[in-house]
């Protein structure tokens, strides 16, 4: 009697929606599950049978080995860390004063300075590269991780001005209101009122900082690039440059690379998406 | 009415909360920005003095065929390199953030999570990932496409001259497609149930209903999207310098603006560095994105009204 | 003919059975209301009538055709929506015109009807504007208007007026009773106002946690409720309820001891009662009096006085901490802290059994049969 059972159909079409998702998940998943299954395998093995888990005939940590013997990946991560930690640090503390101080107070020039810094959100840094290399030679800094710090800083500002306003916007006005009433000085009312309900905020932006810096290949490579400053994506980039031809280290390697970012990802997977997704960056 | 008027006190705060921030960010960024711009002016003397040339480097760039044969390839590069993004990337994007927000949908976190896992990899992660799945000495993807038949439309991909940009393209594709997924789907999020109902009960298919109701109402973010990719593409370096070097090869059949400015402002082999020609690419770029971004905002975000929901 | 007929429908999310069975008559032409608190199952039900849900077990109905399995455009309703839900970037013309375009209608016929309906509804000046450019009242019109234009068989509307202001919200009630004048349409309307439910409704369906509780007209509804929750739920103020015991059954009324240890009648049937019953007395605000003696009285304090001028409400403690409100004349000069001595008639009290179910009310001597007097003492 019925032809078009809604519920049928509607099967259908999540069957469908499934099948769809399920392959773009396995296209995004498989060539990262490849090398690392293959980080753990002989070179033979990886040769004869590269889709094959690692079985105990063919397991062999030998690329781990060599890399860790061959390069300095703990002090290549160690660096990474330092940069990231301190920058991200900095952008927020300094992100979230400029934008308390643009949202908050009118004076002359605030209009300019929102500009200015809304188009650092889309005139990328990188080119200015010429003129940092000057300047971070004229400070002395060229081949030290300050000198990534200072640059990362200044890239990360404009996201997080844009982003912090617009949940400073949402802080209700009786808040600071009651504090001024209070006598409460403005520095004071920053930390100790803002900062604390803006927090979330801020672990939204703590990543959107921390993914661009841990696998930026171009700063590193240009204001330092020697021995002992590497971070890890230079690192992993000049060793494997150098071993192409040895398959086992240059897998271990990327799976080095790549676990302590799944981790993280993983564990911040929540966070993030919540951040891409709550509308903070539009 | 003559009240004095206490003088205000001059508002240190304000110079505190901007100070620290605004110093780094106009130190490190504006200020080079804007000197890279003035350096594209001048010429660096085999002493290393600077002498103002005007816009003779410009027009070495664009017209002198030493200069221009590279300029005119790696924009054309770049621009073939955004069209795919816009093609592919952002059409998978959309298709997969629509599936993503369809009611009810089990798993929606897990597709969502690891869908967009490559994205927060390293593009010099991803380069050497995919150069070695690539690889006919590895032969993975060459097994795999014989086992569904296609076996013979192997090819070594990134070393043709033919082929090497537009899987180098696809390789980005890949890694990025997770970011218009992400915001289209929060995009979709937005709409209210109520719109959709309504349309439901005016007798719109689901299509009809994404073409006509869903569509417009996430065109703003699409418009976002687009610039977003248009930008970052133009100022892509990472990918092309790991798997193919600053040679971008074969025969520079891969070289962007990105990589092109490496090369001028550092030098690469029998190629001389040069801070001046470098800033000049530099600020051709600039007036790429500049461009870019103008046109996004007085023709597209000015027509696209934002609708509130 | 557009009968609406709802046959044991039940509805559940998962596990969570959310609607219990609900049996609705609706005749072409009615204006149906679906009352009840928030969250008893009125927009689900609703939705369930439109097809936006899927109906989980039991029949519907529209115009004698099965629809259970039929999308909403094929069942011939059309909905408005509480937030009104207007295509934000469509102005108002597309908006009313979208369904029937869908529909595939030709543009002069689309024009006609667009034309029409907003001429009835007085928006034609509006055609050109987008819905952020329109007040709270003009977007419900052209809601309206949208619902108009495809000539459905049944109106579904979902509080409607719940987003407009007070002075708005009157105007509307009577544009949309006025508009059912017009149109003849079968229209079922859900609010949780029980003044717009009273004022609106040829029929009243009082929903309570996914069942209905009483279907009538509203002044069954207000003079014989059959349950304690829908005494409470239909008039403003609410009942007044009463803890009590059975005290005596007499031919045509009880007497009832109050929980406050007045004596008082009830003239109801008497038929289900024991002695000593535990009951609910319930007597409404209008139907107290503080001057004439209307027979049954109760001395209480007065706790707060409310004047709005026509009619002043009293707020009541009895002896026993029970809370009770009166109605009186906007005259009265009784004060706060006074202890006063309230009368009411017999034949206006509701008698609610210790399951909520009332007691059904009569006029002084509709009197059981002598026979069925002899069983009841001969049970006491
Ligand atoms: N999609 C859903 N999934 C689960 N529960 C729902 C869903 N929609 C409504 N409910 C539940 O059904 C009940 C009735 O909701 P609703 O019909 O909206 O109430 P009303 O309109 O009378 O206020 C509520 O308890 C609500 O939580
Ligand atoms: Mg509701």
């Amino acid at each position: 009697m019925n032809f078009a059972l809604p519920m049928k159909h509607n099967r259908g079409k999540a069957l469908v929606t499934h099948a769809v998702l399920m392959t773009y998940t396995l296209i995004a998943l498989f060539p990262i599950f490849v090398v690392i299954i293959n980080s753990f395998k002989t070179r033979k093995a990886i040769f004869n049978d590269p889709l094959a888990l690692p079985t105990p005939e063919t397991f062999s940590l030998v690329g781990f080995e060599e890399v860790l013997l061959r390069s300095e990946f703990g002090l290549f991560f160690s660096n990474s860390l330092i940069v990231s930690v301190v920058s991200i640090f900095f952008v927020l503390l300094f992100g979230a004063m400029i934008a308390w101080a643009l949202t908050e107070y009118s004076f002359k020039g605030n209009m300019l300075i929102g500009i200015l810094v809304a188009m650092g959100i889309m005139i990328p840094i990188r080119l200015g590269t010429v003129s940092i290399l000057d300047l971070m030679s004229s400070l002395h800094l060229v081949n030290t991780l300050w000198a990534l710090i200072l640059v990362y800083i200044a890239q990360g500002l404009p996201l997080a001005v844009y982003i912090l306003s617009e949940f400073i916007k949402q802080v209700p006005k009786e808040l600071k209101e009651a504090a001024r009433c209070d006598g409460v000085g403005e520095i004071k009312i920053f930390f100790t009122i803002i900062v604390p309900l803006i927090r979330p905020a801020m672990a939204t932006v703590a990543v959107f900082t921390m993914i661009p810096i841990w696998n930026d290949l171009w700063f590193p490579l240009i204001l330092a690039p020697s021995d002992g400053n590497q971070t890890i994506t230079l690192g992993v980039q000049q060793f494997i440059g150098q071993y192409v031809t040895d398959w086992n280290s240059v897998l271990a390697s990327l799976t080095l690379a790549i676990v302590p970012v799944l981790i993280l990802y993983i564990i911040f997977s929540r966070q993030l998406i919540r951040g891409l997704t709550s509308g903070a960056v539009k | 009415m003559t009240t004095i008027r206490a003088k205000k006190a001059f508002p240190w705060h304000i110079v505190f909360f901007l100070g620290p921030g605004l110093l780094i960010y106009l130190t490190v960024s504006v200020y080079p920005l804007l000197d890279t711009l003035r350096l594209s002016l001048y010429n660096e003397e085999m002493n290393g003095d600077l002498t103002f040339t005007g816009l003779s480097n410009f027009s070495k760039l664009l017209f002198d065929v030493v200069w221009s044969d590279p300029f005119w390839n790696a924009t054309w590069n770049n621009l073939k390199f955004f069209v795919v993004h816009m093609l592919v990337q952002n059409p998978i994007g959309l298709l997969l953030a629509v599936l993503l927000s369809s009611p009810k949908l089990r798993m929606r976190n897990s597709y969502r999570t690891l869908i967009f896992l490559p994205t927060m990899l390293s593009v010099v992660i991803v380069g050497f990932v995919w150069q070695l799945l690539l690889s006919p000495l590895w032969g993975i993807t060459e097994n795999l496409m014989w086992d569904i038949g296609l076996g013979n439309y192997f090819d070594a991909w990134l070393g043709k001259e033919s082929s090497a940009l537009f899987t180098l393209s696809l390789i980005s594709v890949w890694q990025f497609v997770g970011l218009p997924m992400m915001l289209i789907y929060a995009a979709l999020l937005g709409i209210p149930d109520e719109l959709i109902d309504a349309s439901v009960v005016d007798g719109s298919s689901a299509w009809q209903t994404f073409y006509h109701i869903k569509l417009p109402l996430i065109m703003p973010t699409i418009g976002m999207v687009s610039i977003l990719t248009f930008v970052a593409n133009f100022n892509a370096f990472e990918l092309i310098y790991t798997v193919k070097g600053a040679l971008a090869g074969p025969n520079f059949a891969t070289d962007i603006m990105g990589t092109l400015f490496y090369r001028t402002f550092f030098g690469f082999q029998l190629q001389q560095g040069s801070l001046t020609m470098g800033a000049a690419v530099a600020t051709l770029m600039f007036l790429v994105i500049l461009v870019g971004v103008a046109l996004y905002l007085f023709l597209f975000q000015r027509r696209v009204q934002r609708f509130a929901l | 003919m557009a009968d609406v007929k709802l046959n044991n429908i039940k509805k559940s999310y998962g596990n969570v059975n959310i609607l219990h069975g609900i049996d609705l008559d609706i005749k072409h032409g009615e204006f149906v209301v679906l009352v009840g608190a928030s969250g008893c199952g009125k927009s689900t039900l609703l939705r369930l009538i439109a097809g936006l849900d899927e109906i989980t077990e039991g029949e519907l109905q529209i115009g004698s055709e099965l629809v259970n399995d039929l999308p909403p455009a094929k069942r011939g309703v059309a909905m408005v929506f509480q937030s009104y839900a207007l295509y934000p970037h469509m102005n108002v013309l597309k908006n009313m015109s979208y369904g029937l375009k869908i529909a595939g209608k030709d543009k002069a016929f689309i024009r006609k009807k667009v034309q029409q309906a907003a001429k009835t509804l007085h928006i034609d000046h509006l055609l050109e504007r987008l819905p952020r450019e329109l007040s709270g009242g003009q977007r419900q019109r052209v809601a309206i208007g949208r619902a108009i234009v495809r000539d459905p068989k049944v109106f579904l509307f979902d509080e409607p007026l719940s987003n407009l202001d007070a002075a708005l919200r009157v105007q509307t009630r009577v544009e949309i009773g006025k508009l059912h004048q017009e149109l003849g349409a079968t229209i079922i309307y859900v609010t949780h106002d029980q003044t717009e439910a009273m004022t609106l409704g040829d029929k009243i369906v009082v929903m309570n946690q996914g069942r209905v509780e009483q279907c009538g007209t509203p002044l069954e509804l207000y003079q014989h409720p059959i349950t304690e929750f829908v005494a409470g739920f239909i008039g403003s103020p609410k009942m007044n309820f009463i803890a009590a015991k059975v005290q005596s059954i007499e031919a045509d009324h009880l007497v009832l001891r109050l929980s406050n240890g007045a004596i008082t009648k009830a003239f109801v049937d008497v038929t289900s009662c024991n002695l000593d019953d535990d009951v609910t007395l319930g007597i409404r605000p209008e139907n107290l009096s503080e001057d004439s003696d209307l027979g049954e009285r109760i001395s209480a304090s007065v706790s707060l006085v409310e004047q709005l001028g026509e009619a002043s409400y009293l707020y009541l403690t009895l002896s026993d901490a029970t809370e009770m409100v009166m109605r009186t004349s906007g005259e009265s000069t009784t004060t706060i802290g006074e202890t006063i001595d309230i009368s009411f008639n017999a034949e206006s009290a509701h008698v609610f059994n210790a399951d909520g179910l009332a007691l059904k009310r009569h006029r002084a001597g509709n009197t059981k049969s002598p026979a069925e007097l002899a069983r009841l003492k001969a049970i006491a």
